[in-house]
């Protein structure tokens, strides 16, 4: 039962885009589709999953007795890099069509700063590995809800009549705004 | 003195892991296209509207783009080599692409 109520505070209420403002950079640059943006939304569980639970038992069984703590955000941080790399390989030989659709967004996962501030929280917040484990799939889940919602939104404003100032990004910005704002409604639920 | 042993270990790992994926996840590119990136100047100004010298030469060798001359900052003479190369070189189908400078 914790662990459920962890699953929903992290997936809806502390949603890692509308109010913790994490991941604003894919959620701009690859909204323009939803089929994109569901795409993106399963790269990033994959790499926010495996990195939480790989960089908690660095962080747990290599870090702590050797007394370096202190090298925490490097060592994430090379976790992160090889497994989008590993991610882009993978992509690239089973899904040509995806790798090309998702261009220089694949590799800037590895600066999504949803990744890195997963691994960060999972330390600061003493979760054990169960409940890492459970983060790295409640948070890039609620990316993936928040992402695909934003994606099929930007479909209709394609064709609504904006003014012309704010045609584009800044549209889109306020959309993100407003969407904070309702998710803003259930803040401290769980 | 810790760190730095630690921190080499754990790359060494992650790179060897990277490196074994990259011997099965490998995929067969065009060999003309890294030759052709060499002979870009390499500046990746995307002058031609490409997203850097490899996304030219990648279009260039797809037959996207029929001439060099897109290219901002090569010499003439980078891109006669450019359109010789292609022109004599046969791709996987082999075919020769047909390149005007």
């Amino acid at each position: 039962m914790k662990l459920f109520g962890l699953f929903i505070a992290l997936t809806f209420v502390n949603n890692v885009v509308l109010s913790k403002f994490y991941a604003i950079c894919p959620l701009m640059g690859l909204s323009k589709n939803p089929k994109n943006a569901l795409n993106m939304g399963i790269a990033v569980i994959f790499v926010i999953f495996l990195s939480s639970i790989i960089t908690w038992l660095l962080y747990y069984y290599v870090l702590v007795p050797l007394k370096i703590t202190y090298m925490d955000l490097i060592t994430f941080i090379l976790v992160i890099a090889s497994l989008v790399q590993f991610l882009e390989m993978f992509l690239k030989k089973t899904s040509p069509d995806i790798y090309k659709s998702m261009g220089v967004y694949l590799p800037l996962i590895t600066t999504n700063c949803a990744v890195l501030g997963v691994a960060l929280d999972n330390i600061t917040a003493n979760y054990n590995l169960i409940e890492a484990a459970v983060a790295g799939i409640a948070v890039p889940l609620g990316f993936l809800i928040v992402i695909y919602i934003f994606a099929t939104i930007r479909q209709r404003l394609e064709i609504a009549d904006v003014p012309t100032s704010f045609k584009g990004a800044p549209i889109a910005l306020i959309t993100a705004g407003i969407m904070a704002c309702a998710i803003m409604g259930i803040a401290g639920v769980v | 003195m810790n760190a730095v042993i630690a921190l080499m270990i754990i790359g060494g790992v992650l790179g060897m892991m990277l490196g074994i994926a990259h011997k099965y996840l490998k995929v067969e590119v065009d060999q003309r296209i890294d030759v052709v990136t060499d002979k870009l100047p390499g500046v990746n100004c995307g002058g031609c509207g490409y997203p850097g010298c490899h996304g030219l030469a990648e279009a260039l060798v797809e037959g996207e783009v029929q001439t060099p001359n897109k290219c901002v900052v090569a010499s003439s003479i980078a891109k006669k080599e450019i359109a010789d190369y292609l022109n004599t070189t046969p791709g996987p189908d082999g075919k020769c692409l047909q390149i005007k400078c």
